[in-house]
């Protein structure tokens, strides 16, 4: 990707090494990143320059990434902007409300942390319309460790079973 | 008898007996004239000498409309009759008057006899009688040998109407017989007094009581010819008696089924009234209740004490009795002196069995603790997370800089990796401490010198932040028992959090206050500051595990291990907060239940699972 044609995107996040690490990511796949510790700052961001996509955790202080998602929608110019969610709550009693709110309430991408920078990456282009770069790691053993991720992440003894399936069937 | 002796007894009589005779006596000729009248007439009538009967009996100078002397002259019968007359005191009197004429030897009747005696007396006592019979203030009644009333008062005609030839059954009890339990047909029995309980009818159809006293009235030749019966009307005596009763029944029931158990004791302290929960609280089987001796040891010394003051009271919320069994019993307990017009009758206790309730404390405890359990497995699962997430980024970076070369990206990256290896370990230490956590060790210390302790360790810390730390200690807080580590640890947490808080003010003058104070009877600290604060977001998550709002920096843990140690001290937490305004949070600890806490720390606790 070269000059203009390169996309802009606004990493919010309360964890400054989350941000360096989704950062790094980004730019290593030719995007322009700023970044954001929290939803105050995030929105006089997309004021003075509106990114082409924002990658959002939900729980922060001061200004929770649900809040500033409710103010986006509010406002029509900034209401296109997709946002990807980035969350280590979606599942939990702090963030499952709000991720629901957010999730059932549109179409949404949503990634549960840890993220892994190649889906990360592929999240984001594929939020954006465009073409990632080659996934190195969208082998077979990937599609097992996002499994796996996925029904771990659940932490029920159900989803344990899940995962123990996953792995028999390999 | 001789010829002689009978004329000597004809003159001694006629000499004497016209003097000896108790009555008023004197002789009248045709004219009216007394002619001659014995010692009893001139003390009661006076001077008659040279005077006219109705003269002298009645101070008239006429004669008397309806003379009866005139009749008897003219019929020569015997005459009866009431006289009003003037005694020799000018004084009205009352008399009969007997009249007989004195026959000659031819039969003519020259002179009358006429023979007085006084009715005055007589009439005072029958209007007297009369007046007491009709206005006694109960029933009075005579009735002949067939029960049929012959006089009743007024008292008595008015209640039960016109008596005229009904019986006394007819009239008092609304009965065609006479009644079983009669006690009017004792007294014609054996002609003695007799009394008893009768139930009659008023009026108006209600039941009626009576005492009746029935005495006899004149005898004839078959006995008692008549019985006078009195009965007072103790129907409201009765009425106010079924009160009273149906008042000790309801209270007897009341007490009796109460599930607190209550015991009243006398002025000697011996039991008097033992309920049903108090008899089973205290494993009580006797039917007696436990004599004075063995109530002491029972229940608590405070209810033998403070006699002199009068209004002693006692409240004890978390007391311990001690069964008949030897067995300690939780309970709360509570006692009044028992008094009537200010008269002490003794005391009351009131028992309330705790240890259903200590049961469920536990098993909520029990439950608040699992529940804590699994939020702490879910915020785990978050926590770890993200630390793989920080880990995977430094990851990242340093492999991206290993490929180009890249030394600053190398370096970039080992501190990530470097931050998290520490987060890492500060969480595992914060989490062992939250789960594992030694049990409180509660001792009697010195509240504020806890509070001081920790205000003088973190003063330079807040300073260097720009932070004023300060230390607000009521002066009167007394000793309780507490775990000094844990509520240091409390302070610590909350301090360090009011500080955090203070130092993002943006016009700088953060200040964090910690104040010691009593409170119904509850020792509380408090740590205010007047910084950020937390809006309803927040506020809502503050002792959610795990939950920061620090970043990188928190582990989420503070607050939830502060509020454990609270728990573990039987107190709780409060918090109140204003956006930018600042927060408090509190501390309460009731001081009943430190002691309690304390006192049952040898008894078997909960032991907190591996994690």
């Amino acid at each position: 990707m070269t000059g203009d044609s390169r996309k802009y995107v606004l990493v919010v996040d309360d964890e400054p090494d989350v941000r360096s690490y989704l950062r790094s990511a980004l730019e290593d796949a030719g995007f322009l990143v700023r970044t954001a510790c929290d939803g105050l700052e995030a929105l006089d961001s997309i004021r003075s320059n509106p990114p082409d996509l924002i990658s959002l955790d939900l729980v922060m202080p001061r200004h929770s990434g649900a809040k500033l998602c409710r103010e986006l929608r509010k406002d029509r110019s900034l209401s296109k902007i997709p946002v990807l969610i980035v969350t280590g709550h979606a599942r939990d009693e702090m963030g499952r409300t709000d991720f629901e709110e957010l999730t059932m309430s549109g179409p949404g991408v949503y990634l549960e942390k840890p993220v892994h920078p190649d889906s990360y990456v592929a999240a984001v282009c594929k939020l954006l319309g465009i073409e990632g770069p080659a996934v190195p790691g969208s082998d077979e053993s990937d599609d097992l460790r996002q499994s796996l991720d996925q029904a771990l992440s659940g932490a029920g003894r159900d989803a344990l079973q899940r995962a123990l399936d996953a792995l028999r069937k390999k | 008898m001789s010829e002689t002796a009978q004329s000597e007894l004809h003159n001694l009589l006629a000499r004497q007996l016209f003097e000896l005779v108790p009555f008023n006596v004197a002789v009248i000729d045709r004219e009216f004239r007394v002619v001659a009248a014995n010692r009893n007439f001139e003390d009661y009538f006076g001077e008659w000498r040279g005077r006219r009967c109705y003269e002298a009996y009645k101070n008239s100078d006429q004669r008397c409309a309806r003379c009866q002397a005139e009749a008897t002259f003219a019929d020569g019968r015997v005459r009866v009759s009431d006289e009003t007359g003037i005694d020799r005191h000018g004084r009205t009197c009352h008399y009969v008057l007997h009249l007989a004429p004195l026959q000659d030897a031819e039969g003519t009747v020259q002179y009358l006899i006429e023979m007085t005696s006084d009715l005055t007396e007589t009439l005072r006592w029958r209007r007297e009688y009369d007046l007491f019979f009709e206005r006694v203030p109960c029933y009075v009644l005579v009735v002949d040998r067939e029960y049929r009333v012959v006089r009743a008062n007024e008292k008595f005609r008015r209640t039960f109407g016109d008596t005229e030839g009904k019986h006394c059954y007819e009239l008092c009890k609304r009965r065609t017989k006479p009644c079983s339990q009669c006690p009017a047909a004792l007294t014609f029995e054996d002609g003695g007094e007799h009394v008893s309980n009768q139930v009659g009818v008023h009026q108006d159809g209600s039941p009626a009581h009576y005492v009746v006293t029935s005495s006899p009235l004149g005898r004839g030749g078959s006995g008692v010819a008549h019985v006078i019966e009195m009965a007072t009307d103790i129907s409201e005596v009765r009425r106010l008696e079924e009160q009273l009763r149906r008042a000790e029944d309801l209270y007897e029931s009341l007490v009796r089924n109460s599930a607190t158990g209550i015991l009243a004791v006398d002025r000697q302290g011996n039991a008097r009234i033992m309920n049903r929960a108090a008899h089973d609280l205290l494993n009580w089987r006797a039917k007696q209740p436990p004599s004075a001796a063995r109530l002491r040891e029972m229940l608590p010394p405070a209810f033998f004490g403070g006699d002199a003051d009068n209004g002693w009271s006692l409240d004890l919320p978390e007391a311990t009795v001690r069964a008949a069994g030897g067995e300690e019993v939780p309970a709360r307990f509570s006692a009044v002196n028992l008094k009537s017009r200010g008269k002490k009758l003794g005391r009351a206790a009131f028992l309330q069995d705790l240890r259903e309730i200590k049961q469920l404390e536990q098993e909520k405890l029990e439950a608040e603790r699992l529940g804590a359990v699994g939020q702490t497995v879910a915020g785990l699962a978050h926590t770890i997370k993200n630390l793989l997430m920080g880990l995977e980024g430094g990851m990242y970076i340093v492999d991206g800089g290993l490929r180009r070369g890249d030394a600053a990206r190398i370096a970039e990256g080992w501190q990530i990796l470097q931050r998290n290896f520490e987060k890492t370990t500060a969480m595992v230490k914060g989490f062992l401490s939250f789960a594992k956590g030694r049990l409180p060790e509660l001792r009697p210390t010195d509240p504020n010198a806890i509070a001081g302790a920790v205000v003088d360790l973190y003063r330079d810390a807040a300073g260097r932040q720009g932070v004023e730390l300060v230390l607000e200690a009521a002066p009167d807080i007394r000793e309780a028992p507490l775990d000094s580590d844990g509520i240091e640890t409390c302070l610590t947490n909350l301090v360090s959090n009011g500080i955090d808080a203070a130092m993002l003010r943006e016009l700088g003058g953060g200040r964090v206050v910690v104040r010691t104070r009593e409170a119904g009877n509850e020792l509380i600290f408090e740590v205010a500051d007047n910084g950020c604060g937390m809006d309803q977001e927040v506020k809502a998550r503050v002792f959610t595990t795990f939950f920061t709002t620090k970043g990188g920096k928190g582990t989420g843990l503070g607050l939830l291990t502060t509020r454990k140690i609270v728990q573990e001290h039987g107190g709780r937490m409060e918090m109140d907060s204003a956006v930018d305004r600042g927060s408090v949070f509190r501390i309460r600890l009731p001081r009943h239940r430190l002691e309690s806490i304390a006192a049952a720390a040898v008894q078997t606790r909960i032991t907190p699972e591996e994690p």
